[in-house]
């Protein structure tokens, strides 16, 4: 048996372990990164959306365009990525066992970083094993990666950032969305991606779960029903809906086990996901030589899981000596400085479980959004972003607090403003001139911007909204403005159709409305 | 003593339930009546139980119905999930043939 040695093993190329690689590659070390995969990126891969935070984390950049940015510096740096690779153990001093084919190969680090990531949980009710019950990550690897639709009707368990996202990508797929459900009283992920969903029409059930499946080989409906504040079924609450694909996204698990295998200490941390090793700052773990970083070690978003890869790249580099105690000061602060930027505002991992009434610039959260997935037509006018003026000028109904500025930087005309802190609610600027560029609608992640001139002059008012989906609708089509709610409001036409490499394949449309429809309509739908 | 190792702590009888027929253990079709059965025959941890009933030994290796399990188990000794001991990481970590296990190769090189 041969052991071939490296300086640093890699388990995981997701985005925190292509991002250690590269750190640990810069700095003259020999890296390997297994993955069981064929493919490498993680996650990032299924991220059709754009990401939020600000520049430096790669904001309104979409997931897919990040992870081939990640490899190609990644390739660039000399990285070896082995797919097909699936780690089986990890032993003493750190020998680490990969099933490669119909073999096992045996390596020797003199550093392991352990990047795994984490699995989606799943929970319980009748007929939840029939098929047609899946993950939500699941069906986003069928659409974004295979092409292939999960089903025609789905019914989404879950109101976190994943059941949100996933929710709309099915949207954009095609499927026919017939209710998002959650047993929690409140929406558990960012405003912005639930607005996106409800204004398409599709209902949202708070203080709701699943009761029963129903099928006999596959899936053909399914019984919610609401839940009092003990989790138990309200008797006479139930709803029937005909689907054949429920999906479920109700948090994730990180995948530990290696590092528990190697002895690493280990606690169960709820606030964290489930079973984590207890690490450092910078990913250390118990054991000399092991780190960790990305979700293994606490579930978090791609964005802080590649700052935390470059962390323990950084970190292992130092400890065996490929850089100074000085220089991994200096490159540990900066990363710090970026990670602590996006664990701020509302959804950071420091405010989970709190009960947040007030945005930090003390106006009260919309109740509505959080229980029925918009912001309600009395709650809007209260919040910055949103103005009125004659004139073209953008409508920014961001009413959250979340690490975000790309708006700000996408307008040269200084129309929004948010300041050095990114989790500030952007304001819309009432002494600036709009040009109607429309970059600041589709440079938003959270689909949020709109242009609106309330007064055309005959009458109507204009509305330019970001819009993804196919097919695109043609100039003069005829259909139904949609409110907030997704409820048709009035008649619309579509009077302008932008599409630009700039805007990353977010069009624009622009819909002509009866004036008094200006605040409310926000989504359209061809006759 | 951890709340866990008092073994004098009555847990009560056990109880049907209408679900006590589903599956929960995909791999190695463990219901949860067997589970929650096993708990109130003295099986108070994720090891013992995974001895005694399998679940969670098959081929995803308990990836989907671990948390699942323990939330069962919790419930039945009315304490915190995050109390029981999670069961042992051992490899091989994915499941794996024990041909290709033992076919340990004479020649590595990346």
């Amino acid at each position: 048996m041969k052991i071939e040695r490296f300086d640093l093993i890699i388990v995981g190329a997701g985005p925190s372990g292509l991002s250690a690689a590269i750190e640990a590659a810069k700095r003259g070390m020999k890296v390997v990164v297994f993955d069981e995969n064929a493919r490498p990126g993680g996650q990032l891969f299924k991220q059709i959306h754009k990401f939020f935070g600000s520049k430096e984390h790669k904001a309104k950049i979409r997931g897919f365009h990040i992870g081939e940015q990640l490899l190609q510096e990644a390739r660039d740096a000399g990285v070896k990525v082995e797919l097909n690779a699936t780690v089986v153990g990890l032993y003493q001093d750190r020998e680490v066992v990969v099933r490669m084919g119909e073999e096992v190969h045996h390596f020797k680090g003199d550093a392991v970083i352990i990047a795994t990531g984490a699995s989606e949980n799943m929970v319980l009710f009748d007929g939840w094993n029939l098929p047609g019950v899946m993950g939500a990550g699941a069906a986003q690897t069928l659409m974004n990666l295979y092409g292939v639709k999960p089903g025609e009707k789905v019914l989404m368990l879950g109101s976190g950032n994943v059941g949100l996202v996933v929710s709309f990508q099915l949207l954009q797929a095609g499927c026919d969305v017939v209710a998002l459900v959650d047993a929690a009283p409140k929406i558990g992920g960012y405003g912005v991606h639930a607005a996106k969903v409800a204004r398409t029409g599709v209902p949202f059930y708070l203080s709701h779960t699943i009761k029963k499946v129903e099928g006999t080989d596959h899936v053909t409906g399914v019984t919610i029903a609401q839940v009092d504040n003990h989790f138990q079924f309200i008797e006479g609450t139930e709803k029937h809906f005909d689907v054949d694909t429920v999906c479920v996204a109700v948090g994730l698990s990180p995948m530990s086990q290696l590092l528990k295998m190697a002895g690493c200490e280990m606690e169960d941390n709820p606030k964290r996901g489930g079973q984590v090793p207890i690490i450092d700052d910078y990913g250390k773990t118990s054991v000399p030589g092991i780190f960790s970083a990305g979700d293994v070690s606490g579930i978090e978003e791609a964005s802080s899981a590649m700052i935390e890869g470059r962390m323990a790249g950084v970190a292992a580099a130092e400890y065996l000596g490929f850089m100074t105690a000085d220089e991994k000061k200096t490159e540990l602060d900066k990363l710090s400085t970026s990670l602590e930027s996006l664990r701020q505002g509302m959804f950071a991992p420091k405010n989970r479980g709190k009960n947040i009434t007030e945005t930090e610039e003390g106006i009260p959260i919309s109740t509505n959004l959080l229980s029925k997935g918009f912001v309600a037509d009395d709650e809007i006018e209260r919040y910055p972003g949103v103005i009125h003026k004659a004139g073209i000028h953008p409508v920014i109904e961001c009413t959250q607090n979340i690490p975000c500025n790309p708006c700000q930087d996408a307008c040269n005309q200084g129309c929004i403003s948010i300041g050095d802190n990114i989790t500030a609610l952007p304001i819309s600027v009432k002494d600036s001139k709009c040009i109607n560029c429309g970059m600041c609608v589709a440079s938003c992640p959270g689909q949020a911007i709109f242009l609106v001139d309330e007064d055309t002059g005959d009458g109507k008012a204009s509305i330019t909204l970001p819009y993804e989906f196919l097919p695109l609708p043609e100039v003069g089509a005829k259909g139904k403005a949609l409110s907030r709610k997704g409820e048709p409001v009035c008649d619309a036409e579509v009077v302008k159709v932008r599409s630009s490499k700039a805007f990353d394949n977010t069009s624009l449309l622009t819909i002509s409305v009866p004036k008094e429809y200006a605040m409310k309509a926000r989504f359209f739908k061809a006759e | 003593m951890s709340e866990l190792s008092n073994r004098s702590k009555d847990i009560g009888e056990f109880v049907p339930m209408p679900d006590d027929d589903m599956i929960v253990c995909r791999c190695e079709e463990v219901t949860k009546g067997e589970i929650r059965k096993a708990v109130h025959e003295g099986l108070w941890t994720i090891a013992e139980i995974r001895r005694y009933l399998r679940c969670g030994m098959g081929l995803c290796q308990g990836q989907t119905c671990a948390k699942l399990v323990k939330g069962i188990v919790a419930r039945e000794l009315k304490c915190s999930p995050a109390l029981l001991e999670p069961a042992t990481s051992r490899a091989p970590m994915r499941p794996t043939e024990m041909h290709v296990f033992a076919d340990e190769t004479e020649e590595t090189d990346l």
